[in-house]
C-alpha cells in the first residue's frame, strides 16, 4: 500500500461535482504533482487532503491511518499558499518557528532548526526582518521553510510559484525540486503549467472536469498521453484533417475506429529536396532563436513543424512549396471518446 | 467544531436580542407612539395634522430647502479645495488637512455660536465693519445656516472627493490629452465621470447630516424652524404627557433620511473605480496670480472651516466679568469649569468611555461574525445595523423616551440610557469595521496556521487578533470622538446629574456664557484631538477614517 493513499474521492459543492471519483496514491518522497486546467479541481483536492474542505465521500489515508477523521491542525501536513500566506506581524524567524511552538520544541532545537531552514532557502540573513516589503521570491521561500521546519508528513503546494515572474519561477522550482529530495517529504504540488510540471516531477497526475485523465511519468505523460486531452494539454498536437489524404496516409498502420489522427510538431521535419514526403505551401514562419515554427498547409491539414537550431540559411519565406518527411509510426490515434488507440500500457 | 458552532449561535441570538431590546422596540415605539392618541386608540390624525398644519408644512419645506442648501454649499467648497489640492502644488497641504479635521470634529452648534459673535447682532467683524461704513445683516436665518452647515461638512466632500481624484489614473488624463482633449474638457469628460460616485455620495452624505443636525438651526434658526427643531419643540412641550406629535415629526424625519441614506448607499456602491496605481497623478506646479489664487482659495475655506474653534479658544482665554468680555486674557472661564463643572466634564468622560468599551467589545464580536458566518441570518444582521445610520439623533432620544419611560425597563434620567443611545449609533460603524477588515485578511493566514498545528481557535487568536486590532483601537478612538460630542439624543435624555458637556454648551451658549462655553468647547476639542492622534498613530494617518 501506497504512502498516500487516497479512493474515490467524490466533492459536490450543491449540485455542482468538483471531484468526482479520483484515485490517486502517492509514495513516500515522492514529488508528486496535479496538473489541469483552471477549474479542474486541484485545489479542491488539495485542500481536502489539508483538511480545510471535507469530502463528500471517499477515503484518504496516510500511512494507513485514516487521514478524513483527524482535525486540520492535526494532520501534520506542511502547506505552501499561492498567496505565500506570511503573517506580516511576525518576523521572518518567527514565521517559519510559529509551527515548532505547537510542537512543544525547546528553545535551543527551534533556533538551530529554524536556522537550518532559513539557510536551505537561503534567506538566514533576513532573519529579524518583518516580511511586509520582502519580494514575492522572498515570501515564498518563507513560507517553503515555514511548511518543512516542522518536517510534515506530506508537504502540499497549490501553485506556489504563479505569482513570481518567468526568470524567478524557473529558479525557485529548481530550488523547491531539490530540498524536496534533500529532505525526501512526500510532496503533492498543484499547478497548471505544463512545462513547470515536467521539469519538476517524479509523476504527474492530468486532471480534467474533476477526473483523472492519467497519471505518470513526466516521459509518460508527455510521450505516451493516454487520451488525447493530455495530448493536447501537455505540449502542442497537430490535428490531422480527416479526409482521403488522411486515410491513404495512415491506410498501412492497420489501425480500425480513429476518429483523430495527431502528430507533434517535432515529430515532424523538413525534408530535403528530392526526398519523398507530404508536400506542402508555407503559411507562416516564427523564428525563435532555439527553435523555429514552419505552418505548412497540406493535404492531410494545416502543420507546424518545429524546427530545431534554425540556421541563418533555414529561413522560409510564406508562399514556399516545401515537403514534410512525416513517419507514419509517430502519428497518434485517438478514438471517439479521446482514448488513445495502441498506446502503450 | 460543534463548540465553535454553539458559539457563534449564541452570538447572533444575543445581537439581535440587542438590537430588539435597544433599536428595534425604541423605534417601534416612535412608531406606535405616533399612530395612537392619548386614549390609546388608533389614529392618523396626527398625522393629519402634521400634513394640515402650515407649521409643519414649512418645517417639512426648510429641512428639504437646508438639506439641499447644506448640500450645495459643501459640494462647492468641497470640491474645489478636493481639485486643488490634488491637481495644484499647494504650500502646506498638510495644514489644510489639519485643518479640515478641526471643522470634522467640532461640534457643529459652536460653530454656529462662534459665527454669532462674528456676524451676530453685535458681532465683533460685522460692528467693526460698520465703523467703516459696510452694513451688513446680521447671520441670522436660513443664510447663516446655510453659511455654518457649508463650512462645517464641507470636509467630508473634500476627504471623499479627493480620495477618488487620488486614484484617477492619470494615464486617462494623458490618453485623453493625446485624443485632442481642451483641459477643461478633460475635467468635465474624464475626472469628473470619475470622481462622480464619490461626489454624489459625499453630497448625499451632508444632506443626511444636515437634516439631523439639531444645534445649529436652533442657535441660528431665529424662527427657522426644521423638522429636527419642531420635534424637539413637541417633545419638550408634551413632556410627561403622551407626545405623540414629536414622534410623529420624527416619524417623518426618519423616513425623509432614509431615502437620502438609501441614495447614498446606492451611491457608493457605484464608487468602483479603482485605478491601478501604477501611474499615481502628479500635481501642477502653478505659476503667478493662478498660484496666488489658489492658495487664497483653499485657505480662505480651510480657515473659514477652522473659524470657531479658532474662535472658541481665543475666547477661552479672554478676560471676563460674569457673562461679559473684557479686555485681556484670563483662565477665568476655565476655573469657572473646574470649579463648578468639574462633574460635567467627568459625566462626559466616563460616559464616552464606557460607551466605547461597550462598542469595540460588542462591535468586534458582531464584527467577526458578520464577516465570518456568512448566511442569511449575517446578512439581515447587516441591514438591521444599517437602521442607526438613517436615525437622527434626536429621533434617538425621543425613541429612548417614548421605550424606556415606562414598561419593565425604566431607564430615563439614568446615565445607562445616555450610554446606551451612543452605544446603539456608533456600534453600526464598529461592526462594519471590523468585518471590513476581517475580509481583508486573506483566509489563507488562517489555514497556514491551522497547518502548522494551531486549533481554528488559536489561529484566529494568534494571526487574525493581531492584525486587525490596531484598526479596533483606532476605530474606538474615533467612536469616542463622536460620543463625546453628541449633542443632540443627550439633550433629550439627560437629567441635571447626566449632563454632559455638549450639553452644557448648548445651555450656556442659550443663556449667553459664552466664555465658559468656549473653554468647555476647547477642552472637548482637545480631547476630541487627542483621539484623532491616537487613532492616527495606530493606523496612520488616514483623514478618510473620520467620515
Ligand atoms: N466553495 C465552493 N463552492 C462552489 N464551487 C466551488 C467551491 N470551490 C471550488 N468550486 C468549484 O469547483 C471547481 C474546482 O475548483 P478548484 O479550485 O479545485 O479548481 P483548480 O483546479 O484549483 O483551478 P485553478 O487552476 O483555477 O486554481 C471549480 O469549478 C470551482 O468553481
Ligand atoms: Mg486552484
Amino acid at each position: 500500500m501506497a504512502y498516500l493513499e487516497i479512493k474515490g474521492a467524490t466533492k459536490s459543492f450543491g449540485n455542482f461535482t468538483a471531484l468526482n471519483g479520483v484515485d490517486v496514491s502517492v509514495e513516500r518522497g515522492e514529488f508528486f504533482t496535479l496538473l489541469g486546467p483552471s477549474g479542474c479541481g486541484k485545489t479542491t483536492l488539495l485542500r481536502a487532503i489539508a483538511g480545510f474542505n471535507d469530502l463528500t465521500s471517499g477515503d484518504i489515508t496516510v500511512d494507513g491511518a485514516d487521514l478524513r477523521r483527524v482535525p486540520p491542525h492535526q494532520r501534520d501536513i506542511g502547506m505552501v499558499f499561492q498567496d505565500y500566506a506570511v503573517f506580516p506581524h511576525l518576523s521572518v524567524f518567527d514565521n517559519v518557528a510559529f509551527g515548532l511552538k505547537p510542537r512543544k520544541v525547546p528553545a535551543a532545537e527551534i533556533r538551530t532548526r529554524v536556522a537550518a531552514a532559513l539557510a536551505a532557502v537561503h534567506l538566514e540573513k533576513l532573519a529579524d526582518r518583518l516580511p511586509a516589503a520582502m519580494s514575492g521570491g522572498q515570501q515564498q521561500r518563507i513560507g517553503l521553510a515555514r511548511a518543512m521546519v516542522i518536517n510534515p508528513r506530506l508537504l502540499l503546494m497549490d501553485e506556489p510559484l504563479s505569482n513570481l515572474d518567468a526568470k524567478l519561477r524557473i529558479e525557485l522550482r529548481e530550488e523547491i525540486r531539490d530540498i524536496q529530495k534533500q529532505v525526501g517529504i512526500a510532496t503533492i504540488y498543484v499547478t497548471h503549467d505544463q512545462e513547470e510540471a515536467l521539469a519538476i516531477s517524479d509523476r504527474i497526475c492530468v486532471m480534467s472536469a474533476g477526473h483523472i485523465e492519467q497519471i505518470g511519468t513526466p516521459q509518460q505523460i508527455y510521450g505516451n498521453p493516454q487520451t488525447r486531452f493530455v495530448a493536447e494539454f501537455v505540449g502542442t498536437l497537430n490535428r490531422l484533417a480527416p479526409g482521403a489524404a488522411t486515410d491513404t496516409l495512415v491506410a498501412g498502420l492497420g489501425v480500425k475506429n480513429a476518429a483523430l489522427w495527431a502528430i507533434r510538431p517535432e515529430r515532424l521535419a523538413l525534408a530535403a529536396p528530392g526526398e519523398a514526403g507530404v508536400a506542402g505551401t508555407v503559411t507562416r514562419y516564427t523564428y525563435l532563436g532555439r527553435e523555429a515554427h514552419v505552418h505548412v498547409e497540406t493535404a492531410v491539414g494545416n502543420l507546424a513543424v518545429q524546427v530545431a537550431n534554425p540556421g541563418m540559411a533555414a529561413v522560409s519565406a510564406v508562399g514556399d512549396a516545401v515537403t514534410l518527411r512525416l513517419d507514419p509510426a509517430s502519428l497518434l490515434a485517438f478514438d471517439a471518446d479521446g482514448k488513445r488507440i495502441g498506446a502503450e500500457p | 467544531m460543534r463548540l465553535r458552532l454553539n458559539f457563534w449561535t449564541i452570538v447572533a441570538i444575543l445581537t439581535w436580542g440587542l438590537l430588539a431590546v435597544l433599536l428595534f422596540e425604541p423605534v417601534g415605539s416612535v412608531l406606535i407612539t405616533s399612530l395612537f392618541d392619548k386614549d390609546g386608540n388608533f389614529t392618523l390624525a396626527n398625522y393629519g395634522t402634521f400634513f394640515s398644519q402650515w407649521r409643519f408644512a414649512q418645517s417639512f419645506f426648510n429641512t428639504l430647502v437646508v438639506g439641499f442648501g447644506a448640500l450645495a454649499g459643501a459640494l462647492v467648497l468641497g470640491c474645489t479645495m478636493a481639485f486643488c489640492v490634488s491637481r495644484f502644488t499647494i504650500a502646506g497641504s498638510r495644514f489644510l488637512s489639519l485643518l479640515s479635521i478641526l471643522a470634522l470634529v467640532s461640534p457643529p452648534f459652536i460653530g454656529a455660536y462662534s459665527w454669532i459673535v462674528l456676524f451676530g447682532a453685535g458681532g465683533v467683524v460685522r460692528g467693526a465693519l460698520r465703523d467703516f461704513g459696510i452694513n451688513m445683516p446680521p447671520i441670522y436665518g436660513l443664510g447663516g445656516i446655510l453659511m455654518v452647515f457649508a463650512l462645517k461638512f464641507y470636509p467630508y466632500v473634500y476627504l471623499m472627493v479627493s480620495g477618488a481624484l487620488g486614484n484617477v489614473n492619470r494615464s486617462l488624463e494623458e490618453a485623453a490629452e493625446g485624443l485632442g482633449l481642451t483641459p477643461w474638457q478633460r475635467v468635465f469628460k474624464i475626472s469628473l465621470p470619475m470622481v462622480f460616485p464619490a461626489i454624489s455620495a459625499s453630497a448625499l452624505l451632508v444632506f443626511v447630516l444636515a437634516i439631523a443636525d439639531f444645534g445649529t438651526p436652533r442657535l441660528l434658526g431665529r424662527g427657522y424652524s426644521v423638522l429636527a427643531t419642531e420635534a424637539f419643540a413637541a417633545y419638550s412641550a408634551e413632556i410627561g404627557s403622551n407626545f405623540s406629535m414629536g414622534t410623529t415629526i420624527s416619524v417623518v424625519l426618519i423616513f425623509v433620511s432614509l431615502v437620502f441614506v438609501a441614495l447614498q448607499r446606492y451611491m457608493s456602491r457605484r464608487n468602483v473605480y479603482h485605478g491601478n496605481l501604477i501611474n499615481k497623478p502628479t500635481r501642477i506646479r502653478l505659476k503667478g496670480w493662478r498660484n496666488v489664487l489658489a492658495h487664497v482659495v483653499v485657505y480662505a475655506i480651510g480657515l473659514c472651516g477652522a473659524m470657531p474653534v479658532i474662535v472658541s479658544v481665543y475666547y477661552s482665554f479672554r478676560k471676563t466679568n460674569g457673562p461679559v468680555f473684557q479686555d485681556g486674557f484670563a483662565l477665568q472661564s476655565y476655573e469657572r469649569i473646574l470649579f463648578n463643572l468639574a462633574d460635567v466634564v467627568t459625566n462626559s468622560l466616563t460616559f464616552s468611555l464606557v460607551a466605547v468599551l461597550l462598542i469595540v467589545a460588542a462591535g468586534t464580536i458582531v464584527g467577526v461574525l458578520v464577516a465570518r458566518r456568512t448566511s442569511l441570518n449575517t446578512s439581515l444582521l447587516d441591514a438591521a445595523f444599517m437602521i442607526p445610520y438613517v436615525m437622527p439623533g434626536i429621533v434617538i432620544g425621543i425613541a429612548y423616551i417614548a421605550a424606556f419611560n415606562t414598561g419593565p425597563v425604566v431607564l430615563t434620567g439614568t446615565a445607562a440610557i445616555i450610554i446606551l443611545s451612543i452605544f446603539i449609533r456608533r456600534l453600526p460603524y464598529t461592526v462594519r469595521t471590523t468585518a471590513t477588515a476581517l475580509r481583508q485578511i486573506a483566509p489563507s493566514l488562517e489555514e497556514a496556521a491551522v497547518s502548522l498545528g494551531y486549533s481554528p481557535f488559536r489561529s484566529f487568536l494568534k494571526i487574525t487578533v493581531p492584525l486587525i486590532v490596531p484598526g479596533i483601537i483606532a476605530g474606538g478612538m474615533l467612536s469616542f470622538v463622536t460620543a463625546i460630542n453628541e449633542l443632540s439624543s443627550s439633550l433629550v435624555l439627560y437629567v441635571g446629574s447626566t449632563m454632559t458637556m455638549p450639553v452644557r454648551i448648548y445651555l450656556l451658549v442659550l443663556d449667553g456664557d459664552f466664555g465658559t462655553a468656549a473653554a468647555m468647547s476647547s477642552i472637548l476639542l482637545l480631547l476630541s484631538g487627542l483621539a484623532v492622534y491616537i487613532a492616527f498613530r495606530f493606523m496612520g494617518r488616514n483623514e478618510q477614517a473620520l467620515l
